[in-house]
């Protein structure tokens, strides 16, 4: 019998939601359109239009060795440039993102390719050959995984995605990278460091509160679905616990 | 030091409040007589960008602006996320609350009763304002700033 992968349990929508990024063959529902030209500019890597630098030659003009590894794992676009390795960086609010660190980091060893993630409590990073990161990131922005005022590029001074939102909305952001213009649409007026863009680059409307509770990937009792509620999850993160903790003192069958 | 006898209250929005509400807020807060000091608490808005790659570029953020209350000219340096005050009773608390019931309809607020500021200075008050320090102003600044508390006037 082939094997199914589970993703996670749960039997909530925030469970179902958590399966659903993870699984690559489900597709994500695209929310906006961004530009190509824009994502580069809000990454900050290199001017819109200039050739990709590189790190090394492009690996057709390279003299490989001869290892069966590497006819196993055909390099990405990128590898294969010669591309060098930079990174995007998300910061998601507590108040019903659609995704949050731990949950971005499955999401993309699931769907993408020669990646580098790293995880930490308010902030997600991932690494990965230049051009493959305009794609990647140009997927998490204009699909489900991003919301406008509650999701936002950071690559540095991170602060806010556990303190309450601004009184319009938006996750505080002591750089005010992005900013809700009176027309409703988020623009952002700086790129994920926090240097100044030329022009502003424009990232759709916010979702409302509905979608956001039904898109959600984190539980939250307060604006959103409780942990205690998804039994199931509960149960499973009980038995996590209680084997590691066993293991911990090496118990010996019988 | 400042005695324990005075109450305080602390306002805090469920939103981090724009310079906009803050204003009003402030003024309506700081216009009721009996309020003995007020303290603004809330996540910094550097003037320039404190670290990363663009670490020293400015920072323009149209929250860190400069603000009214009364005649006082206030530069905002955080966003406001609390509002401490200590009032001569509690009977100035009960008014507070009717000012911000009067402010915060779009979203909701908690009035929180307790003792908010410091009651002596810590070893880092001491080394940074020495042993005459004005009491009343031990714990309502950040002892790392230059610039002394504001006061504010043309209220009353």
């Amino acid at each position: 019998m082939a094997y199914t992968p589970q993703y996670g349990p749960g039997t909530s929508i925030v469970a179902e939601n958590r399966r659903n990024q993870m699984n690559p063959n489900h597709d994500l529902e695209k929310i906006r359109d961004v530009t190509d030209e824009d994502i580069v500019m809000v990454l900050g890597h290199r001017a819109p239009g200039s050739a990709y630098p590189t790190a090394h030659p492009p690996l057709a003009e390279q003299q490989e060795p001869d290892c069966p590894m590497r006819k196993l794992v055909k390099p990405t676009d990128g590898a294969k440039a010669g591309d060098r390795v930079r990174y995007v960086q998300f910061a998601d609010s507590m108040f019903n993102a659609p995704s949050q660190p731990y949950q971005r980091t499955y999401a993309e060893m699931y769907r993408f390719r020669a990646i580098d993630p790293g995880t930490l409590s308010g902030r997600q990073i991932v690494e990965c050959r230049e051009r493959d990161l305009e794609q990647y990131t140009k997927l998490l922005v204009e699909t489900e995984m991003f919301d406008p005022a509650l999701v936002s590029l950071r690559g540095a001074t991170v602060h806010g995605h556990s303190l309450r939102l601004s009184e319009d909305g938006m996750q505080f952001d002591m750089l005010q990278r992005c900013v809700l213009s009176n027309d409703g649409v988020v623009k952002y007026v700086k790129d994920q460091i926090g240097v100044p863009l030329d022009r502003e680059v424009a990232v759709g409307k916010p979702m409302d509160e509905a979608w956001l509770k039904a898109h959600s990937t984190i539980f939250h009792s307060l604006v959103g679905t409780a942990y205690r509620d998804d039994r199931e999850y509960v149960e499973y993160i009980q038995r996590i616990h209680s084997l590691r903790t066993k293991y911990g003192f090496m118990p010996k069958e019988e | 030091m400042t005695e324990a006898r005075y109450p305080q209250c602390r306002i805090v929005p469920v939103r981090i409040l724009g310079p906009d509400t803050a204003e009003r807020l402030l003024n309506a807060v700081a216009g009721i007589s009996g309020i003995r000091r007020l303290m603004i608490n809330g996540p910094s808005l550097p003037a320039t960008v404190p670290y990363g790659p663009a670490r020293g570029k400015p920072n323009p953020n149209t929250n860190r602006t400069t603000i009214t209350v009364g005649d006082t000219e206030v530069k905002l340096r955080v966003q406001v996320g609390m509002v401490t005050a200590e009032v001569t009773d509690a009977s100035v608390i009960a008014h507070i609350k009717t000012t911000c019931d009067g402010i915060f309809t779009t979203f909701p607020y908690q009035l929180q009763e307790g003792q908010f500021m410091k009651t002596q200075p810590t070893l880092t008050d001491y080394a940074k304002y020495g042993p005459h320090a004005d009491e009343a102003f031990i714990g309502l600044t950040d002892p790392r700033r230059k610039e002394p508390p504001v006061i504010i006037q043309g209220l009353h």
